[in-house]
């Protein structure tokens, strides 16, 4: 045990001493710092646009409630606030809540043609995309092992000590194995120090930190494997450190790129604007053609209404919401299948990403930090299943001659994000549990 | 100088190209640089050319579609409603820039401003997080590599193999040796640069105007210019090959990994912007204050009916020759318009600032200083999304107005106050179909090469100064060496 420390102990001088290493490691903690704070900078934002969202929104419908008596106009000016707050781990990996959406405001009209609407963030932002720590281990840090590793051995062999440093040893893992060691974990520490502190702060649970911590070290243990025995197979350093560099840039860049122009071709998808245009059609004939054959459309699949559907007068809100519903079902197979286009093309991603560990890794930490496609879909079907409780909720008022008051609004759903329903429901089943 | 001096720089040159073809890892650098940017330049500008046609074909169809209405209500047509396309610029061929970001298509309707829809990342792999099969990424993030990875030790090789005192012991200056070296380094710029050329001249047939092509592949030769020169610098300063190599690549994975992506996080925490939704809700608090256009006895207007009547002289809006309802319509648009800009303006100086803050990174590398030069020149940046964003806002309110015109000048107060109490009375308030001929057709042109010249011009000094920066240090280190 004593030779055991004696030699990390020798081997941790060693690497202080190397002046390149010690500022290498330096940047390494200032850029996976650096990714942490403005990740906790980003995700504050986002919380604190969402908290002053739901004040805006709940003060905006209170004054559309009081302004409005008749329900049919109450509901045309009431909006509804929908978002999707980060999760506690999005600090470390921002995922694509810069692309799709995380809030949106809603009405009761026609779905199909607020839904895409996109809130959107700067786009030159977007482009070029920002930092954070996924980014930092999966593109960043392949390089650093690599230049931390590739010369290893080629340094000792090129400074004429590698004969005599591998007869003096005990044994080759007392020399390069320690070596590999603290090399491996000062660059491990580099990295994840930042990223347990920002874990800490946002209150990550020590079972996530453990699992991304895992992740890391085995994406991180990989590409030091790589670089040692690449390394091992030659004894120029530059040029096995160009081999290492250019297989990163086949698997971040080149694999990526040729599986992504693959995938657009393989998945046909119907335009996005054809849907909106559907909708536009089919909600702006409905002034024209006879009434009753929208309602006709509109019991086809709402036959709980069909003795209500009567209309006498020219403007009635019951059938200006039914053929707001219309629309929506006959752009609804476009839409379906413009949203499966979307999934499929993430799932084959998925597959090709099996050949790209960058992109490997920062699929399985975005989804565990709840930020990726699948988050978004998520949120967009949170938001497509609010907006038909909203429906269920007007439609009684509406259809029937029930008179509405303001009373009823206490029913009025409220929008649950698509991640605190989930934990809603298992509290929920903790607590039925307990109780039984 | 004379003729002797350059034949002296001229094999130099050729030496280090004999170098490289004997060089497997050289060759097949060379290879896959070449073999990058052709591809990509071949199918960016295929799919450039697919969306161009595609989107010009859409707004076609969308112009006939409302001219195609049949007799109706003018204010029908203002809720039906139109839609605008923005072509690419010629010049996306070789940087497509925020194309994929922003929605390029967007709904035009009365009293509402829509954001752009369909942004082509949203229906994304996600796999081109990291980079793009765009010629702009190949040569502002993949070239420098491919450069550093052929040239790191054009200077500390000839050191290692003490073949450097050789050279200068026969009366060859070291300054001589690093102008032959950069002058092989930059024949390879020109290689990586040859095919994006074929986009160029396709882009001045499609009507970019040659100043503006030839600063764009000006910018990038001396954005390559600067990475050679940087590689001559490290390869001289070091006497061993693998420190000058992991120095030159410890700076491209700064330069050109790291500092873009510190540049936008920068901006997006230290200007933070207010999304659309949330300027919505302020812009609704204050529209509620103007009263609502469809709704000609709203209080709001009472003070424009007085004036209208005194006006005409008349005692009631019923005898006045035009038709009250429709100049109500007009007025509030026109009011909602002016709160709507007043917001959206904002919005943009906004993400403006942001966009500055990030370019300004531009200083500490090149790679940000060359993105913002070419996406400002190539008119695919964020400018060009705002200058769509109010181009469109034009075209919105101009049609709207147009309807609310024909609203009360071809409808009479009467026809349309009654229109609501019988399908025949409704019948009655309509206007002809020819009318809505009203629509300009609408094709998207980006800003002139002026404007385009003079955005870039912080840009255009932050590379000259990278430049001018290294050429200073390889005067002094040329001299030194001697």
């Amino acid at each position: 045990m004593k030779y055991f420390l004696n030699q990390i102990s020798r081997e941790w001088k060693f690497l202080l001493a190397q002046k390149y290493i010690v500022v290498l490691l330096l940047c390494t903690l200032l850029t996976s710092g650096f990714a942490v704070f403005s990740g906790l900078q980003e995700v504050k934002q986002q919380n604190t646009t969402i908290e002053r969202l739901i004040e805006a929104d709940r003060l905006d419908r209170e004054q559309a409630q009081t302004k409005h008596a008749n329900v049919g106009s109450l509901a045309y000016y009431s909006f509804h606030l929908t978002y999707e707050p980060p999760s506690d781990l999005a600090f470390a990996a921002l995922g694509e809540r810069d692309i799709y959406p995380w809030k949106h405001r809603i009405k009761m009209l026609a779905l199909e043609g607020q839904i895409y609407e996109s809130d959107a963030q700067n786009a030159e932002l977007a482009k070029s995309g920002k930092i954070d720590f996924v980014f930092v281990v999966s593109a960043l840090s392949p390089l650093l092992i690599i230049l931390l590793f590739h010369d290893l051995f080629a340094h000792e062999r090129s400074n004429g000590r590698f004969d005599l440093l591998v007869t003096a040893a005990r044994s080759t893992f007392s020399l390069w194995g320690i070596r590999s060691l603290v090399r491996f974990l000062s660059v491990l520490l580099c990295l994840m120090i930042p990223f347990w502190i920002g874990a800490w702060y946002s209150g990550v649970g020590v079972g996530i930190s453990l699992v991304v911590t895992l992740l890391c070290v085995v994406y991180l243990a990989f590409w030091m494997a790589l670089s040692l025995w690449l390394g091992n197979k030659g004894s120029n350093a530059p040029s096995i450190a160009s081999r290492l560099i250019g297989f990163w840039v086949v698997v971040a860049f080149i694999i990526p790129i040729l599986g992504d122009l693959a995938i657009k071709h393989q998945v046909e998808s119907p335009k996005g604007g054809d849907i909106v245009l559907t909708l536009r059609e089919a909600v702006n004939d409905a002034w024209d053609i006879p009434k009753r054959v929208t309602m006709r459309a509109f019991v086809a699949t709402h036959p709980q209404w069909k003795e209500h559907v009567a209309v006498e007068r020219m403007f009635e809100w019951k059938w200006y919401y039914a053929f707001q519903q219309v629309g929506d079902q006959k752009a609804g197979r476009l839409s379906r299948a413009y949203q499966d286009a979307a999934q499929t093309k993430y799932d084959y991603a998925g597959y090709v990403s099996w050949l790209s560990p960058p992109l490997l890794l920062q699929r399985k930490l975005t989804r565990l930090a709840n930020t990726d496609a699948i988050a978004a879909f998520n949120y967009e079907k949170g938001i497509r299943q609010f907006h038909s409780e909203l429906r269920a909720f007007y439609y009684p008022w509406l259809f029937t001659s029930e008179k509405f008051t303001k009373e009823a609004l206490v029913d009025l759903p409220v929008f649950q994000p698509v991640s605190q329903r989930a934990l809603k429901k298992s509290s929920q089943l903790i607590e039925n549990k307990v109780t039984k | 100088m004379n003729g002797s001096y350059w034949s002296k720089v001229f094999t130099i040159a050729k030496d280090e190209w004999r170098y490289w073809l004997r060089s497997k890892l050289a060759i097949s650098v060379l290879t896959v640089g070449l073999l990058l940017t052709l591809s990509s330049v071949i199918v960016t500008a295929i799919n450039t050319h697919q969306l161009a046609e595609a989107r010009a074909s859409l707004q076609h169809d969308a112009e006939h579609r409302f001219a195609e209405q049949p007799d109706r209500h003018p204010h029908r047509m203002v809720h039906y409603g139109h839609y605008a396309f923005r072509t690419p610029s010629p010049l996306s061929m070789l940087d497509p820039g925020v194309d994929s970001y922003t929605g390029n298509s967007i709904f035009l309707e009365g009293h509402r401003q829509n954001s752009a829809m369909f942004a082509d990342h949203r229906q994304g792999t996600a796999l081109t997080s990291l980079g793009s099969l765009s010629p702009a990424f190949i040569v502002q993030v993949l070239a420098p590599l491919l450069l550093l990875l052929i040239g790191y030790s054009s200077i500390s090789r000839e050191r290692e193999s003490k073949t450097l005192t050789f050279i200068l012991s026969q009366g060859t200056s070291f300054f001589t040796v690093l102008q032959g070296k950069g002058l092989a380094l930059l024949s390879v710029v020109g290689l990586i640069m040859l095919p994006m050329l074929g986009s160029g001249v396709i882009a001045v047939s499609q009507g970019e105007s040659i100043a503006i092509v030839s600063s764009f592949f000006v910018g990038y030769a001396v954005y390559l210019l600067i990475w050679v020169l940087l590689i001559l610098v490290l390869s001289s300063v070091f006497s061993k090959n693998s420190d000058s190599f992991t120095t030159l690549a410890f700076s491209w994975i700064l330069l050109c990994i790291v500092m873009p992506r510190i540049a936008s996080s920068t901006a997006a925490n230290t200007v933070p912007a207010a999304g659309k939704l949330e300027t919505d809700f302020a812009v609704l608090a204050e529209l509620r204050q103007l009263g609502d256009g469809h709704n000609s006895a709203d209080p709001a207007f009472a003070k424009l009916k007085a004036s209208l009547l005194a006006q005409y002289d008349v005692a009631t809006i019923e005898e006045l020759p035009v038709n009250f309802k429709g100049i109500v319509a007009g007025a509030s648009e026109a009011k909602l318009t002016s709160v709507l800009n007043r917001f959206a303006e904002q919005r943009m100086a906004n993400e403006l600032a942001q966009t500055e803050v990030s370019r300004g990174f531009g200083w500490l590398s090149p790679m940000v200083a060359i993105r913002s030069f070419s996406m400002i020149t190539a008119n695919t940046g964020i400018e060009i999304h705002h200058r769509f964003m109010r181009e469109t806002e034009t075209l919105r309110f101009d049609f709207v107005q147009a309807l609310n015109k024909l609203h009360a000048e071809k409808l009479s107060y009467q026809d349309d106050a009654n229109r609501g109490k019988s399908l025949k009375d409704a019948r009655k308030a309509r206007v002809s179909a020819e009318n809505w001929r009203v629509l300009n057709a609408f094709k998207f042109q980006g800003d002139s090469a002026n404007i385009r010249l003079s955005r870039s011009v912080m840009a255009t000094l932050q590379l000259l100064i990278w430049a001018f920066g290294l050429c200073v240090l390889i005067r002094i280190i040329g001299k030194r060496v001697q």
